[in-house]
């Protein structure tokens, strides 16, 4: 049943890459969290089992051929939109938001499941459809629906920031669909009034991070901490940075979520901007592979599975390291393979699991 | 399609290495534009800063000797954030620091993220504390100040606060070139206040301040504190000074004060004892003033050699007051004047003299100005101008009463007399050095003015010595193996409740000149208020005289009486055991022994202080009149160890 072959085509280059990242992550982790007086495991140790949890999924997805998946992405995708359904009547409520299934060992998060649940949908899609003569407005609508209910239902948790990464997400996926030039205006329109649109939907605290990252400074204890601190501890380390476990800002806790969504900016702080330089360069050398991936991937579905799992992570990359430098307001999302937590390295692994998967059949038809 | 897709994938590519390049941007930006200004902020959010005592410079002495250090003793200081148990903490560190409990428990339950429990605290203090090993609980290394030698030199070097700023003396007056600029203490807080680590305290800066070298000699300091001190006790006074100047030069070798105190410890002392007494303190200055006024009349020539002056047997009417003189004379030659210390004498000269000249001789002297000493608070004494004298102030004031002098300007308008007419402003400070050694300042001696002639400087000296032979007023103030050049001094208090004199408080002083033919040496003392006696010839004179030997030992000048002559043996047996032991200098001894004694009878005192002159031999004078009788006999050698003298009785 496993091709012997298919080994041969392991795509070790990518894997490594990922290893790389993760390993300089869990680093940084350590240099993070060093000052805590933690009970139980540290929290770099804990990433570490998360790691390898996530390298064994990985390695478990590549076994299957990836098309098997051409039939499972529907049910997946409409079981997921139900899991975010039920989060939203009995979900688990924490911070202020209903997010999470509790499965007793572990919360899982549908949103997050979703985000991999929406590339196979919309791969399936569109692997199913050709438009010779380019998408007009009422061909996109179902895969405008496809996006925005599991927008509509994870905005409404509320997370922001989820949500727009599955906007984002979806609509990148879009770009490699042949859309008609008058359609791709009107569409770029609309998304350059939906903010304003929004804006009338978002919760308090929601605007309060708006109005914070135009204006850090108007509360600099409160809504603007974040931004202002990360800013201060990316800031200050200078061109060669503080040196590792020397980063004044992270280790003296000036800097919040440090182990999560701020783990850049321990880095930066550390490491200064050549550090940054270099890691900048290796996550782009990762989304770099992962596009030549679905460049070489040998069918449409393929192509649009790789796409689609790359523009997750690249998204996830730019929004945190936006938010981290201050590009972007505060949203919660974390730095894959950076930032501690399970679901980010579980969803991230799953991804590069598919992406593997899809580089060793390269040559299978 | 594949064409298509490979075309959107490099387009997306593109996309996504413009929204890094954006990102790469953005920190360069936050991370070298905006570094310095996001480094401060991050340093003024976690680092607290304590400014720590700077360290002073080292006073030292003429030859190097420490009078005033700083050395590092542990302050004590608390993070009460992290102190864990309060209460127990607070007794306990209140017992090891002799603090009350209920102020340590106070700061400790403040909530203050840094403050000191106790600085500067004894190296005992500091060990017990280390021993109760408390969380929160640090030490730092602060400069204290310290003086090494005590209560020696305590009043010219004065003292420092605990911050430690200059408050007294030198401290005070060289605070700016002694005092460094302090360090700090770095500590590193969380975002919560805490502080995180032992290790996290670093003490950045300070630079250590500028060190000093005094003229004063740590030993003649010495010298003078202990025999001022023997002095005092002896004359049963309330307190006195001293002051040794070498006159060439204006520097001052020591200046001691008593009562004393101990700057290290200066809580136990009122204020009234850290005064420095040479420079704050302004007494009449009595007899001594007839020094200049004498220079002034031989300058002025208001007086002739050999002249007599009649002292009316003790009591002279002036201004429509009887004035008098503590033992009667007739008439006097005035080369005796001083030696007799007759105030009828005084006052008449100073009306040779008159009010004006008297009044800018005294001014040139120095009187009524200060002196300009490196030290704070000197005062200028009070020396009225002459318009507001009457006849009996132009009196009193020519034998020292009615005008107010430190001891220090009597010293240096005496030192003006022995270097041969100039007045110096005294040094106390030689020299300033940067901690590296470097040389910042030094000072030379300064000749703030001449005042007399060499000529008159010189004769005038040559008088003073009369004060310590056989007759004058100041034989106690006789140095074995030298030639002292001397005044007393014997000046009423003003009694502060009263206004005019007192009838018993007075001040005695002595100054002397040693060696009288070259000297070396100004040596004032000044005993205020004594009981036993109230002569400066009596209880000033016994302590110039030891204070004289023992410096011109220290400084190893040789002895020159019995080079010459012998010395008095009636006076000082020591001497005479001193000189013998003393080898005598080739050549000199080929010269000498060919001195003999002149033939003296009939002669007048005078006359006999001429033949001194010219012959270089030092005889010694008994009573006054003519020479009755002289020893050894005319034409005989004089031989170093017994003394030539002659006896005077009255003519006819």
């Amino acid at each position: 049943m496993f091709d012997r072959r298919l080994l041969t085509h392991f795509d070790w280059f990518f894997l490594l890459l990922i290893l790389f990242v993760s390993t300089i992550g869990i680093l940084n982790l350590y240099s993070a969290t060093f000052s805590w007086k933690t009970y139980g495991q540290p929290v770099y140790i804990k990433q570490i089992f998360w790691l390898c949890m996530g390298i064994g999924l990985a390695l478990s997805l590549c076994v299957f051929d990836y098309r098997k998946l051409r039939r499972l992405g529907w049910p997946l995708y409409f079981f997921t939109l139900g899991l975010l359904g039920w989060v939203l009547l009995f979900g688990k409520t924490s911070m202020g938001a209903t997010r999470w299934i509790d499965l007793g060992f572990f919360n899982l998060q549908p949103s997050e499941v979703m985000k991999v649940a929406l590339i196979l949908a919309l791969a399936c899609y569109f692997n199913e459809r050709s438009y010779p003569l380019g998408c007009s407005l009422r061909n996109l609508l179902i895969p405008f629906l496809l996006l925005l209910i599991p927008f509509g239902l994870v905005i409404k948790q509320p997370d922001l920031g989820t949500g727009l990464l599955i906007l984002f997400i979806g609509s990148t996926i879009l770009l490699f669909v042949r859309i008609r030039f008058k359609t791709l205006l009107f569409l770029s329109a609309c998304g350059a009034l939906a903010p304003i649109f929004g804006w009338f939907f978002l919760k308090d605290y929601q605007k309060a991070r708006i109005y914070s990252f135009i204006d850090p400074e108007r509360d600099p204890l409160g809504a603007g901490y974040h931004i202002i601190q990360s800013k201060i501890a990316v800031g200050s380390g200078g061109f060669w940075g503080k040196g590792f476990m020397h980063g004044t800002q992270s280790q003296l806790s000036f800097l919040p979520e440090r182990h999560t969504d701020f783990a850049f900016s321990v880095f930066a702080e550390e490491w200064g901007f050549a550090g940054c330089v270099a890691l900048l360069l290796i996550y782009l050398l990762i989304v770099g592979w992962g596009l030549f991936i679905a460049y070489r991937a040998s069918d449409r579905f393929g192509k649009l599975l790789a796409v689609g799992v790359v523009c997750m992570f690249f998204w996830h990359v730019v929004v945190n390291l936006g938010m981290v430098i201050g590009l972007l307001p505060v949203v919660g999302v974390p730095l894959p393979l950076f930032s501690y937590g399970g679901t980010s390295m579980i969803t991230t692994m799953i991804g590069v699991g598919l992406l593997l998967n899809v580089s060793m059949r390269r040559f299978m038809f | 399609m594949g064409k298509w897709v490979g075309f959107r994938i490099k387009l997306v590519g593109a996309l996504f290495v413009v929204f890094f390049a954006v990102i790469v941007a953005r920190a360069f930006y936050l991370q070298i534009f905006e570094q310095k200004k996001l480094h401060a902020r991050a340093k003024q959010q976690h680092q607290r800063i304590i400014p720590l005592n700077p360290q002073r410079g080292t006073i030292f002495d003429a030859h190097g000797e420490e009078l005033a250090l700083s050395i590092n003793v542990d302050s004590v200081y608390a993070h009460p954030q992290e102190v864990q148990n309060v209460s127990g903490a607070a007794k306990a560190l209140a017992k090891a620091l002799a603090l009350s409990p209920a102020k340590v428990r106070k700061k400790l339950e403040s909530g203050k993220p840094f403050l000191w429990l106790k600085r500067q605290v004894t190296p005992r203090e500091s060990e017990r504390v280390r021993a109760l090993d408390i969380a929160g609980v640090g030490f730092i290394q602060e400069p204290r100040r310290f003086y090494p030698n005590s209560e020696i030199g305590a009043h010219m070097l004065g003292f420092t606060g605990v911050d430690p700023k200059g408050l007294e003396g030198l401290e005070l007056k060289y605070d700016s070139e002694l005092l460094g600029s302090g360090g700090h203490l770095i500590y590193e807080r969380d975002a919560r206040g805490r502080v995180l680590g032992t290790g996290k305290h670093t003490v950045q800066g300070g630079v250590n301040g500028n060190s000093l070298y005094l003229t004063v000699d740590k030993n003649l300091q010495y010298i003078a504190e202990k025999e001022l001190a023997a002095g005092v006790k002896e004359a049963e006074a309330k307190a006195g000074s001293i002051v040794i100047i070498e006159p060439h030069s204006g520097k001052v070798l020591a200046m001691a004060t008593h009562p004393v105190f101990n700057p290290n410890n200066i809580r136990k002392f009122r204020p009234l004892q850290w005064r420095n007494r040479v420079v704050c303190d302004t007494v009449e200055p009595g007899s001594t003033i007839k020094v200049f006024l004498m220079a002034a009349a031989f300058e002025e020539k208001v007086v002739r050699k050999k002249q007599f002056i009649n002292c009316e047997n003790g009591s002279f009417s002036v201004g429509g007051r009887v004035i008098h003189d503590s033992h009667p004379y007739g008439p006097i030659r005035i080369e005796e004047v001083l030696k007799v210390s007759s105030n009828i004498a005084a006052a008449k000269i100073g009306k040779k003299l008159n009010r004006e000249r008297l009044y800018s001789y005294l001014s040139a002297f120095g009187f009524g100005s200060r002196t300009g000493v490196d030290l704070p608070g000197e005062v200028a004494g009070s020396l009225r101008p002459p318009s507001s004298w009457y006849e009996l102030d132009l009196a009193s004031i020519s034998f020292g009463q009615g005008l107010t002098a430190t001891p220090l300007q009597v010293a240096m308008a005496t030192a003006a007399i022995a270097n041969g007419g100039e007045l110096m402003e005294p040094i106390l400070v030689e020299k300033v050095e940067s901690p590296d050694g470097r040389l910042l300042h030094h000072n030379e001696p300064k000749v703030v003015r001449r005042v007399i002639s060499k000529e008159v400087a010189d004769y005038v000296r040559a008088l003073m010595t009369l004060t310590t032979e056989r007759g004058g007023t100041g034989t106690l103030g006789v140095v074995p193996g030298f030639l002292v050049a001397g005044k007393t001094g014997t000046a009423q208090k003003v009694d502060p409740v009263t206004g005019g004199y007192s009838a018993d408080r007075r001040v005695a002083s002595f100054v002397g000149i040693v060696p009288a033919e070259a000297p070396r040496l100004v040596v004032l003392v000044v005993i205020d208020e004594p009981q036993t006696s109230p002569y400066g010839g009596v209880v000033a004179a016994p302590v110039f005289s030891r204070v004289a030997s023992q410096t011109l030992a220290y400084l190893r000048v040789d002895p020159n009486i019995e080079k010459k002559q012998d010395p008095f043996p009636a006076v000082n047996p020591e001497a005479v055991a001193f000189d013998a032991a003393e080898p005598l200098g080739e050549g000199t001894v080929v010269g000498d022994k060919k001195k003999r004694m002149p033939k003296l009878f009939g002669l007048s005192c005078r006359q006999v202080l001429q033949q001194m002159e010219e012959s270089g031999l030092n005889i010694k004078i008994k009573g006054h009149g003519v020479v009755v009788e002289q020893s050894p006999k005319p034409g005989l050698p004089i031989s170093f160890k017994r003394a030539a003298w002659v006896r005077l009785a009255p003519a006819g």
